[in-house]
């Protein structure tokens, strides 16, 4: 295998490799306790909606104003909030259950995207929306990425608590507090942050992967709601680093080796994971 | 403390019952009964504020944030959540504003109340229904508000539970606060419970348990 200087060397040689290892570190540690909630809150498809409703602003973004990370930015944040709020007001308004009206939405937006892309007929390829490449992560995006996670980990650091009753007992957070709805507005605000963020780095579709892959996988781990985060995080760390290293040395697409290595770290969890896992009999009631 | 103006609810435009006018005085303690989908849990919904009438108002002399505790039923919970029974315990103090030192110790005394104690780092997933149950009863006797309002408190106990249970709803009402509870257990609120509110489709009645109970024993449900 790969030997010790060789797990750090293309990071020292390279800046691109430095850059993209930073900011995947980044964006695996403020999407590890999002995808750990969503998760917890039975909304795990909403990455994928929003990830693809990212797209179409992104499109209309580059059209107006060309390759710059503002505009995309913004063009995605727009879309993806309005995406998720559409399918949100729709569900509340009809009944239509929650991931049914995310799955209607998202093809719409998927294909006012690549309709909007293809009229504008200029050379943002589509493909490096939709998977990115780690490599292209340049000093601006960098430092985006850099705002987006702090402000992340602190806003959820703030949220924290009513999220977590919101998401438990919502009647009884109902009962003790307003906050609810807040807190769950400000929750999904971050989502698709990250998710706008990340679609520049390693891809829009990409990006969920990185953030429901370890967060799925950390359950398998632990039943303490902290520490599932944390693991998470590393896991999603892990794969960043991993996956970088992979793609340098067999020159693979990058964001697709991120994924995949977290993927694989999803399935050792499944195998391997002391909480439920295969190899694992169930607990008995008594020897916890 | 809880006065029902012309009150209908349920699912929009299908009230579950007539209008309902009744008042509820400071310190009472009242029994809701009926038979399923009647509209029992949605009634101590809408009093807690956590569904709108659809007509006619209901007035709290407290403010509803703060003031009131209000007991779901348990399904409402996720059993995989990964948090410990302390946490969920824990979460009673929302709130409220006490040092490090007293909360350890109220919360050490709630779980002793409930015979908790030894199960505080249990996750919910390895819980009992009754144990469950009995958590979510502490949780909620932490915040210790002048009304309380149970839906189905009895579900998942055992007898002991149980006990533990009607003690607790006797101490609370003797400290003058104002309970309402949903219980299907008929013989258990004739025997506790002095007042009852029995919803029927065709109207509801407010009356003494004893004489309510033995006039509709066709109201014996599950």
């Amino acid at each position: 295998m790969l030997a010790t200087a060789q797990l750090w060397q293309p990071f020292h040689e390279f800046v691109f490799m430095r850059r993209a290892l930073l900011g995947g570190l980044l964006l695996a540690g403020s999407t590890a306790p999002l995808g750990v909630f969503l998760i917890l809150r039975r909304m795990s498809l909403i990455g994928d909606a929003v990830a693809h409703g990212i797209l179409p602003g992104a499109a209309l973004g580059f059209w107006f104003a060309g390759l710059s990370l503002p505009a995309l930015t913004i063009g995605g944040l727009g879309a993806g909030l309005s995406m998720a709020g559409l399918a949100a007001w729709i569900t509340r308004r009809t009944g239509l259950r929650e991931d049914a009206s995310l799955a209607a939405i998202y093809p719409i937006s998927l294909a006012s995207g690549v309709l909007i892309l293809g009229i504008a007929g200029k050379r943002l390829d589509l493909l490096h929306l939709l998977f990115g490449s780690a490599l292209a992560v340049d000093g601006p995006t960098l430092t985006g990425m850099l705002w987006v996670s702090g402000f992340s980990l602190f806003a959820m650091a703030l949220i924290y608590k009513p999220l977590l009753l919101d998401t438990l007992d919502p009647l009884f957070l109902q009962t003790v507090s307003r906050l609810g709805p807040l807190a769950h507005g400000v929750f999904l605000m971050l989502v698709v942050l990250n998710l706008v963020i990340g679609f520049q780095a390693i891809g829009a579709l990409m990006v969920v992967g990185l953030m429901m892959l370890p967060a799925a996988a950390s359950r398998f781990w632990s039943r303490r709601l902290p520490v599932l985060m944390g693991i998470a995080a590393l896991l999603g760390c892990l794969s960043v680093w991993l996956g970088l290293l992979l793609s340098f040395y067999y020159s693979l697409p990058s964001g697709p080796a991120i994924v995949l290595v977290a993927g694989g770290l999803y399935l050792l969890s499944v195998v391997f994971g002391p909480v439920h896992g295969l190899l694992r009999r169930p607990p008995l009631l008594t020897s916890q | 403390m809880i006065r029902c103006q012309a009150l209908r609810w349920g699912a929009p435009g299908q009230p579950l019952t007539p209008a309902l006018d009744v008042y509820l005085p400071k310190g009472s303690l009242t029994a809701v009964i009926g038979a399923n989908g009647s509209g029992k849990s949605s009634l101590l919904k809408v009093i807690a504020g956590l569904q709108r009438p659809l007509a006619g108002n209901v007035i709290l002399n407290v403010p509803r944030k703060g003031a009131l505790s209000f007991l779901p039923q348990q399904q409402h919970l996720d059993r995989q959540f990964p948090i410990s029974l302390q946490e969920l315990v824990a979460a009673g103090f929302w709130g409220i504003k006490l040092s490090p030192e007293l909360r350890r110790q109220h919360l050490n005394t709630v779980l002793e109340d409930w015979c908790l104690s030894g199960l505080e780092q249990r996750p919910l997933m390895a819980l009992s229904g009754g144990e469950l149950q009995r958590a979510l009863l502490a949780r909620l006797s932490l915040a210790q508000t002048p009304l309380v309002l149970l839906d189905e408190p009895h579900a998942a106990l055992d007898e002991l539970g149980q006990s533990l249970l009607w003690k607790h709803i006797h101490e609370w009402h003797a400290q003058g606060r104002t309970l309402v509870v949903v219980c299907h257990d008929l013989a258990a609120v004739r025997q506790h419970i002095p007042q009852t509110l029995l919803i029927k489709n065709t109207g509801c009645v407010l009356g003494s348990s004893t004489e309510l109970i033995r006039q509709q024993p066709q109201t014996q449900v599950a």
